[in-house]
């Protein structure tokens, strides 16, 4: 099981540092910056803490839809640059354009490939080659310069979860979603792709109340839909008991009893 | 006033640019150590008492310059406490203006209001037919974008009013730049090939508008090299380094590659107006400008063409061998926006 720590979104650079500091040294996997009223532009964030922090992946939770997809892939791609390959992109749908989600999710992946593209939708076109545009018009395009990582990792989360699904992207699911039903979606899709099901992300929002209660609903999750990735909102504290207590329970299928009998015995 | 003074007093006016992160054919780089050694420059300039380093944007072209210049400088704005972070120059008409003001706030609020924000309309065709922008209204769109963006840092448009917005400064010296920023009230930075008259004539057109009171500034192509041999071979590199970036730019009615001549006139203004020379010479050039009324220099130091050895011994050069010769010059100025 991965786990990113996931801050009050705040566009305060040295809030947002001591929870990367703390989820470094608690060694979880990284943190989980998302966009909100308070931090409208959470990959400004993810590259200002790509410099002060090293090695931590910085997933970043963006609405998508509304603005053009080809330039949030050119800011993927240059903060992707800026962390040396450690982004991952959650995409939610805006709610002012869900219906424009699954096409701009296309439109986003093509971009980050390494080719010149061509892209024909029903709302976006790339390039337009509008007649009013005269000189050096393109019939191809490439988004330069590509990002680090050889195949950026783009999941889908809220309403985009079919979407994602279909393509056989990653899943941020909501803390409330319930795992049986999500089992169901996650076998439907496997069904439906087949083989290029496999790899394919399945994270669920979590919290932190009670770190045993984490443990038993991470097992479950991973039961009910191979969950395999957690995103937990806490603080700088929290990242030590998810740290010590809640990530040496959930790595493997299961622990030695005697292993686990030694840990209650430590938490007198 | 002590010799350190006057160094704070003068690199406190100087800027290092352009950061673009350019692989060219003429000087291949690995990509990811490019944006760290862009920070580790910044720190450096930061160190040494410079007041900004800047970016430039571009997009779809072979050298992979930079299409997000404020994610570069948030990079840098992590790595550094003090030093201003600017983009000369951000090209605001091909941006959706509420995204671009939301980037461009948080950049503001993250460093403790170190951005620069320098905007210009771009110029190739295809980097606005790419979004489905038509180039013929690049005006239009920025005044929209001027219109958007301080909407959305005051709070409208839904949004949260997270910085007072950054420092803004108007790119460019035609007459429409000019009285765009006279009548908003914004800082100028011109481009690099003015000489100190065409400096002046921009001056008066600006302050023909009463209330303005930004600083201007500008652009210049610079390089400290003693040795006039070698200078020489710099100003010639120069030369071919510029002619793939200006071989973009629309002359006489057609693209630049297509209309040889042009070219060459435009690349002559270019390597003609560059300082490449010894400090002296150098501090001359730069002392002309200042004289003509500039109060601040962005120093494009960083010209692609250098290897990061080459141009980081260079930043120590700037520091170095400019406050001395300039800090006379420098000293009237008072204090820039």
């Amino acid at each position: 099981m991965r786990l990113l720590l996931e801050p009050e979104p705040v566009a305060d650079l040295d809030v947002l540092h001591a929870h990367a500091v703390a989820a470094h040294a608690s060694g979880l996997d990284g943190v989980m910056l998302r966009q909100a009223r308070s931090l409208p532009a959470p990959l400004i964030a993810a590259a200002a803490l790509a410099s002060r922090v090293g090695d931590l992946l910085l997933a970043v939770e963006v609405e998508l839809g509304e603005r053009h997809p080809f330039e949030l892939a050119e800011e993927v791609a240059v903060v992707d640059l800026a962390s040396a390959g450690r982004l991952i992109l959650v995409a939610r749908p805006a709610p002012t354009a869900q219906d424009d989600y699954a096409e701009a999710l296309d439109l986003l992946r093509t971009a980050l490939t390494a080719r010149p593209f061509r892209f024909e939708g029903t709302r976006w076109r790339v390039p337009a080659n509008l007649p009013e545009n005269e000189f050096g018009l393109e019939h191809e395009v490439r988004l330069m310069p590509p990002p680090a990582q050889v195949r950026l990792e783009v999941w889908g989360t809220g309403a985009g979860r079919e979407a994602a699904l279909q393509r056989g992207l990653g899943h941020l699911a909501d803390a409330d979603a319930d795992p049986i039903e999500l089992g169901g979606a996650h076998d439907r899709a496997a069904a439906a792709l087949g083989p290029a099901a496999i790899g394919a992300p399945r994270a669920r929002r979590e919290t932190l109340t009670d770190p045993d209660g984490l443990v038993h609903r991470l097992r479950d999750g991973r039961t009910a839909f191979g969950q395999d990735w957690a995103v937990v909102a806490g603080g700088p504290d929290d990242a030590v008991v998810l740290g010590t207590r809640v990530r040496p329970r959930v790595q493997l299928h299961r622990l030695n009893p005697a292993l686990e009998a030694l840990w209650e015995g430590e938490k007198e | 006033m002590t010799a350190n003074d006057q160094t704070s007093a003068v690199l406190d006016r100087i800027g290092l640019g352009l950061w673009t992160m350019r692989s060219m054919a003429l000087g291949p780089r690995n990509r990811i150590a490019d944006y760290r050694a862009f920070s580790e420059d910044a720190l450096l300039a930061e160190r040494l008492g410079f007041r900004s380093i800047w970016t430039a944007e571009h997009r779809i072209w072979y050298d992979g310059w930079c299409p997000a210049p404020l994610h570069a400088l948030a990079m840098v704005a992590g790595a550094t406490t003090r030093l201003r972070l600017g983009t000369a120059v951000l090209l605001a008409s091909q941006h959706d203006p509420r995204w671009l003001a939301r980037s461009a706030a948080v950049l503001d609020r993250l460093s403790g209001g170190r951005l620069d924000l320098g905007i210009g309309l771009g110029h190739r065709d295809v980097e606005f037919d790419t979004f489905g922008l038509r180039r013929d209204r690049r005006g239009r769109r920025m005044d929209e974008a001027l219109e958007v963006m301080p909407a959305v840092w005051a709070g409208g448009h839904g949004d949260e009013p997270l910085s007072p917005g950054p420092q803004i400064w108007m790119g460019g010296m035609a007459p429409r730049a000019l009285e765009r920023a006279a009548v908003g009230g914004y800082n100028v930075l011109l481009p690099q090939t003015l000489r100190p008259d065409d400096i002046r004539r921009c001056l008066d057109t600006l302050h023909a508008h009463p209330g303005w009171q930004g600083t201007v500034g500008t652009m210049r192509d610079l390089w400290i090299e003693p040795d006039p041999a070698r200078a020489r071979e710099m100003r010639a590199a120069l030369k071919r380094g510029f002619t793939e970036e200006a071989g973009w730019w629309v002359l006489k009615g057609k693209p630049a590659w297509e209309a040889p001549e042009a070219l060459e006139r435009q690349m002559l203004r270019v390597t003609d107006s560059a300082l490449i020379g010894s400090a002296d010479e150098v501090a001359d050039g730069l002392r002309a400008l200042l004289e003509a009324g500039v109060e601040f220099l962005c120093l494009r130091i960083n010209l692609d063409i250098s290897t990061h050895a080459e141009l980081r011994e260079q930043v120590h050069r700037v520091a170095e061998d400019l406050p001395p010769r300039l800090a006379d010059a420098m000293a009237p100025l008072g204090v820039a926006g």
